[in-house]
């Protein structure tokens, strides 16, 4: 840096003697958009341990931190996806698969094989692999991600399906039964698994170039390239580090189940997707985070969670959880639509 | 009237009720006081100039005439009637048509479309759009100002400048639509047009006060000393002055606006210093299909070329071109008698390239990142150890740039696109700023939209930053501001290069000289 | 070039269908004329031209895999090879493969063993063999309206099973498990399916006739066994050592709640599910689980192939089944631990499609 080369810098100028000093507070607007899913998260939470008594027990926060635990891995991997504008849909596939392979490597009923964890981090990887594929496809041919990732699930729907030929592969391993059952500290082992992917996620947001250009290649992709960012690379990356989530994910799921089966991600895109918007991670990119998604994720298990617990009819269930969703997102948005954002 | 407002030679016309009168609006935002206390007033066919520095309140002034934000407090009348604005369809509605600085078209629409978007009246017949009626109603719009834009093209494969006419017709229209003769908001409607399309524009301006009231936003103080009946004055939020042109000169109105003399030239002439003897860049036979044919260049250290030329006469297209960010074919491209690869904006960077381009919130930044991240987002890796961002040492270099440039910021850390036009441009240049190896800065209309303080600013920058021998490329929204900045003019027409013009401290040349050579 | 051929194998269709329509006026009237049905029907096809096609929804799902086995089994025995259809759930799809099995093959030598995707997609399946000629069985589902014998001559039989019956009987495994008393939750399917409702019916049934028996909750875990597993940790939390058993409309969500009781440590609750997937049997052999229901895949999968085969051989007479016989529900059984081992493989019984035995397992009519 070489400080002489300013050191002429105008006096005074566009600063005019009794302005208002600029306050260090955001807008109000923002702060609504980044704090309004947490305040709907206590909310929720105050409510169901006004209305049920077992809501608010160790017991049931160690079933809810479980039960997001899957979808958090997830959200981590999707949300980087999310920052850049594009959209991932491959998850049902890459799970599938994911859970199968892992069944399949480790200890299992179906074959000698025995790899141990080593199976657990190729299923991590062969879901790396997946999103390698999207991202490069999209990013090389210029498909849109929408095509690409839906095509990459049903690819990854059928490998699964020729990987289970009929036969649920059931563990039968001691190590990875006792990551299912166990616990630490009262937490289960997997909730801690999803801690430290969300720990992951936010180091990489933060410190890495890779959360760093997906935000502003989603806020604006022209000024992304105009700063010689290599678009297409860091775009393929998180695509990349988004499929070994779901790969994960898909390791977890047949954790818990104890077989792999090729609807281990049934349902988890839509969820994951719902989760991220509704913690203010927004689909057009550019804006929100894993810390959003992760409260997204948290509300939507809540959620769920209470609702057994105060014993809603599982007829109305699907209602009212679609009721108090839209409510949130929209105490969200309030603030912003004065905004004039454009709503597609 | 505001007893606080002091009168400059203010016209009298009692017994002219006002068509639109503003008392005393507030408004604030979290802790910003945008507006605290404007209070004006237009009266029948009459052109009034508002100007003021970027953050001076205009801009919010401007929405809420037409409902896009809501007052705090204070009163709109309209034609001797209290009004609530509550959006653009309802002011259209009462008679208040704006012309945004920001271009409010959707381009992917023909012309016709945009004209009559949402106000399509007859042309729209059952929900079913009749495309003959709606030609000719938008043909008759385009008619008013003299256009041959076609009715029919799609708005995205307009110039800058002709999107701007079409603005202009779209708010043209509103007087069909209104019995009572409209107040029609001119945003800075001048600054991308070109001098012949300005021309045009006053002329439509003299034509549309027959029927209508105009309010005239710009930060060019000679058209509006030139067009307006009236000029208010706005400074931090407050109306401090009403003037009238004939009695007021240039350096007074900047005078009011900023509270202050400027010393001198705000181009700061004195400060040129002779470009180095060294060649920085060397261009030779760089053609862009269609557009630029074998253009030869000189750049040395330390030196300012300003590129001349109109639209479409291929000066973007050069500028983008050396940056990487169009494909060129050349003969050969040389800095420091090195062969230059700059095949992308990546490799120019690496070649200690920085480009700001004209339109700053597309290209320019993001604005939903803060400050600090817009600043290092090409050099990164100076604030990076290993993989990982270092982001207290990214913080410490914005701040130091925030500091050196004066960027008016809440904190490093607030997002860009909640400052001004000026800050953020600042920001955008400090980008550039931070790598110490920077040789070259191609700067396309950095002062686009700024108000003159902050002009100044990137002024003293540019000339700062040739003094420590970077060589700059210049594309500049006046000739005024180009010759006065450049050590040599570059004058492009049709794609080559018309003339090389001298613009030496203190033996400038004249405006027209360097406009023979561009028409 | 391929349009073309596609062209040429259209029109060849069209014929086919001509000639089917005919051959079906002619099957009408020789049927109305009484008793002369056999030989129209033998006169159709020889044994070796006859095509026989089995469609599920996918083979991912191990009861619709076993459904086709037991069709390749069945159609090896008679020295034919079944084609395996999927459709992954998809209606339109499932429409749309059957209008080209019977546009490129032969209809009136075709056997159509079909489980139709949804009730209301069983009326266009009907109409479509009905006007090819093609001879067509389906199961599980229909609507209560449309029945073979309303002048369809070529839809043999509908085959379904009794889900009031089989939520009693798995409830009644448990109750007894449980020694008659404590408390049970209930994990229910996808709740606007037929399937899901008679099943729950059958738990409400059986839970009437056992007082001491309370149903703490009852939650809705989507036929799905990541939901199932969910589902029954949020049960856990909420009502802990209460629980003596878990009731689940099928065997996935049975299997998770399984997963679910075990990480919380609960080992002596009584689980029971029904479709008899193998894991499931595997559990209920090992005693984890106490029981299921099975309504045998490869017996579905071979049956309704060999109705078909024995119509178009002439060993079978349409026209002279009953109504019992052309919709009716069949036989399914409980597996426990008794049993349990001999299930582990399921395995189609080729006894079972032997012409004379291919209506033993009715247990009644559809009501």
């Amino acid at each position: 840096m070489a400080p002489a080369r300013l050191g002429l810098a105008p006096p005074e100028t566009g600063r005019a003697p009794g302005s208002p000093r600029p306050s260090r507070r955001p807008d109000r607007a923002t702060i609504l958009a980044d704090f309004g899913p947490l305040g709907a998260l206590v909310l929720l939470c105050l409510l169901f341990g006004f209305l049920s008594p077992q809501f608010a027990t160790w017991g049931n926060v160690r079933n809810v931190l479980d039960s997001a635990s899957v979808l958090a891995v997830i959200a981590v991997g999707l949300t980087f996806v999310l920052l850049l504008g594009a959209i991932d849909l491959s998850i049902e596939g890459v799970m599938a698969t994911a859970a199968l392979s892992v069944a399949l490597l480790v200890a299992n009923s179906r074959n000698d094989l025995d790899f141990g964890f080593m199976g657990v981090l190729a299923a991590v990887a062969i879901g790396a692999g997946f999103g390698l594929a999207s991202g490069l496809l999209s990013t090389g041919l210029k498909i849109p991600s929408f095509m690409t990732t839906l095509g990459m699930s049903a690819i990854g729907i059928g490998i699964a399906t020729v990987l289970f030929g009929g036969v649920q592969p059931a563990l039968r391993s001691p190590e990875l039964a006792e990551w299912a059952s166990g616990q630490w500290f009262g937490l289960t082992r997997l909730t801690y698994v999803a801690v430290a992917v969300v720990l992951i996620g936010i180091l990489v947001q933060r410190y890495t170039r890779l959360g760093r250009y997906a935000r502003a290649i989603g806020g604006a992709e022209e000024l992304a390239l105009l700063s010689g960012i290599p678009v297409r690379r860091y775009k393929t990356l998180a695509f990349t580090f988004a499929g070994a989530t779901y790969g994960l994910a898909g390791v977890m799921v047949t954790t818990q189940l104890g077989s792999g089966i090729v609807q281990a991600g049934v349902g988890q895109n839509f969820a994951a997707i719902t989760a991220a918007v509704v913690g203010g991670t927004l689909l057009s990119g550019g804006r929100g985070g894993v810390l959003h998604s992760i409260v997204g994720v948290l509300i939507v298990t809540v959620l769920v969670n209470g609702l057994v617990l105060i014993g809603v009819s599982p007829y109305v269930q699907g209602a009212v959880q679609g009721v108090i969703v839209v409510a949130a997102v929209v105490i969200t948005a309030w603030p912003l639509r004065k905004r004039l954002r454009v709503v597609k | 009237m505001n007893p606080d407002i002091e009168t400059v030679e203010a016209e009298q016309s009692p017994g002219v009720p006002p068509v639109l009168a503003v008392r005393d609006l507030r408004k604030r935002f979290a802790e910003t006081t945008a507006l605290d206390g404007v209070t004006f007033e237009v009266r029948p066919h009459e052109v009034v100039g508002l100007i003021g520095e970027n953050g001076a309140g205009k801009s919010t002034l401007l929405k809420m005439l037409v409902g896009l934000a809501r007052p705090d407090s204070g009163t709109i009348e309209l034609r001797g009637r209290r009004v609530k604005m509550r959006g653009i369809a309802q002011a259209g509605a009462a008679g208040i048509g704006m012309v945004f600085q920001e271009q409010s078209l959707i381009p992917n629409l023909t012309v016709a479309e945009n004209i009559l978007l949402g106000a399509e009246g007859p042309a729209v017949v059952g929900g079913l759009y009749r495309w003959r009626e709606l030609r000719r109603r938008a043909q008759v719009q385009l008619d008013k100002i003299g256009s041959e834009i076609s009715v029919d093209a799609l708005t995205e494969s307009l110039s800058f400048a002709d999107r701007q006419l079409v603005e202009v017709a779209k708010v043209l229209a509103t007087e069909e639509r209104t019995n009572a003769e409209p107040v029609v908001l001119l945003d800075e409607p001048t600054s991308v047009l070109d001098r012949d399309e300005t021309e045009v524009l006053f002329a439509q301006i003299e034509r549309l006060r027959t029927r209508a009231s105009v309010v005239f936003v710009s930060h060019r103080l000679d058209e509006v000393l030139r067009v307006s009946d009236r000029v208010y004055v706005l400074r931090n939020g407050r109306t401090v002055a009403e003037c009238v042109p004939g009695d007021v000169d240039e350096a007074t109105l900047r005078k009011l606006m900023i509270g202050r003399d400027l010393a001198g030239s705000h181009y700061d002439e004195e400060r040129q210093l002779p470009a180095r003897e060294a060649v920085r860049l060397a261009v030779r036979g760089l053609t862009v299909k269609g557009v630029c044919d074998h253009i030869d260049l000189d750049l040395h250290e330390g030196e300012v070329v300003g590129i001349a030329g109109v639209q479409g006469s291929g000066r973007e297209e050069l500028c983008r071109s050396l940056f990487g960010a169009l494909a060129s074919r050349s003969e050969s491209v040389t800095m420091h008698g090195r062969p230059l690869n700059a095949r992308s904006p990546r490799a120019a960077i690496a070649s200690d390239i920085g480009y700001v381009p004209a339109e700053r919130r597309r290209e320019g930044m993001v604005g939903s990142m803060s400050v600090a991240e817009n600043i290092t987002l090409p050099h990164i890796s100076e604030v990076c150890a290993g993989p990982l961002l270092q982001r207290r040492k990214e913080r410490a270099l914005a701040e130091e740039w925030i500091e050196r440039l004066r960027i008016r910021t809440p904190s490093a850390s607030a997002q860009l696109g909640s400052l001004s036009g000026g800050n953020q441009q600042k920001a955008v240049l400090a980008r550039w700023l931070v790598s110490d190896s920077l040789r070259l800065l191609i700067l396309d209309h950095p002062t686009r939209g700024l108000d003159v303080g902050a002009k100044t600013e990137v002024y003293q920058l540019i000339r700062d930053l040739t003094a420590d021998g970077v060589s700059v490329l210049l594309m500049a929204d006046s000739l005024e501001e180009l010759i006065a900045m450049s050590h040599r003019v570059l004058v492009m027409k049709d794609g080559r290069v018309a003339e090389i013009i001298d613009a030496p401290a203190g033996a400038k040349p004249a405006p027209l000289r360097v406009l023979e050579g561009m028409v | 070039m391929n349009s073309t051929a596609i062209r040429r194998r259209r029109g060849l269709a069209v014929a086919t269908i001509g000639f089917a329509a005919i051959a079906l006026v002619g099957c009408a009237d020789s049927g109305a004329g009484g008793g002369g049905g056999d030989e129209a029907a033998a006169a159709t096809c020889a044994p070796e031209d006859i095509q026989l096609i089995g469609q599920v929804r996918n083979e991912t799902n191990p009861y619709e895999k076993s459904w086709l086995d037991g069709g390749d089994a069945f159609a090896e025995s008679v020295g034919l090879t079944q084609t395996r259809l999927t459709y992954d759930g998809e209606s339109p799809k499932q429409q749309e493969q059957l209008r080209q099995a019977i546009s490129t093959g032969n209809p009136e030598c075709m056997v159509l063993n079909v489980l139709p995707n949804g009730d209301s997609d069983t009326t266009p399946i009907v109409k479509e063999a009905d006007a090819a000629g093609a001879y067509l069985v389906t199961q599980w589902n229909k609507p209560a309206d449309l029945n073979p014998w309303d002048g369809y001559d070529t839809w043999i039989s509908h085959i379904t099973f009794d889900g009031v019956d089989s939520g009693r009987q798995i409830a009644e495994a448990m109750f007894e498990q449980m020694g008659g008393s404590g408390g049970i939750i209930a994990l229910q399917g996808i709740l606007d399916t037929a399937a899901a409702k008679d099943r729950f019916t059958g738990l409400q049934e059986a839970l009437a006739e056992n007082p001491d028996i309370e149903l703490l909750d009852e939650q809705t875990a989507d036929f799905d066994r990541t939901t199932g597993f969910e589902v029954t940790k949020t049960l856990i939390t909420k009502h802990g050592d209460a629980i003596r058993g878990v009731w689940a409309a099928n065997d996935d969500m049975a299997l998770g709640a399984l997963q679910a009781l075990e990480a919380a440590g609960m080992s002596d609750v009584a689980v029971v599910g029904i479709d008899a997937v193998p894991e499931a049997v595997q559990a209920v052999a090992d005693g984890t689980m106490t029981a299921t229901v099975s309504v045998d895949g490869p017996w579905q999968g071979g049956v309704g192939l060999a109705m078909g085969y024995c119509a178009l051989t002439g060993e079978l007479d349409v026209a002279g089944l009953s109504n019992e016989q052309r919709a009716f529900f069949a036989e399914q059984t409980l597996i426990n631990a008794e049993n349990a081992e001999e299930n582990l493989t399921p395995k189609a019984d080729l006894e079972d499609f032997e012409c004379g035995n291919l209506f033993d397992r009715v247990t009644g009519p559809v009501s």
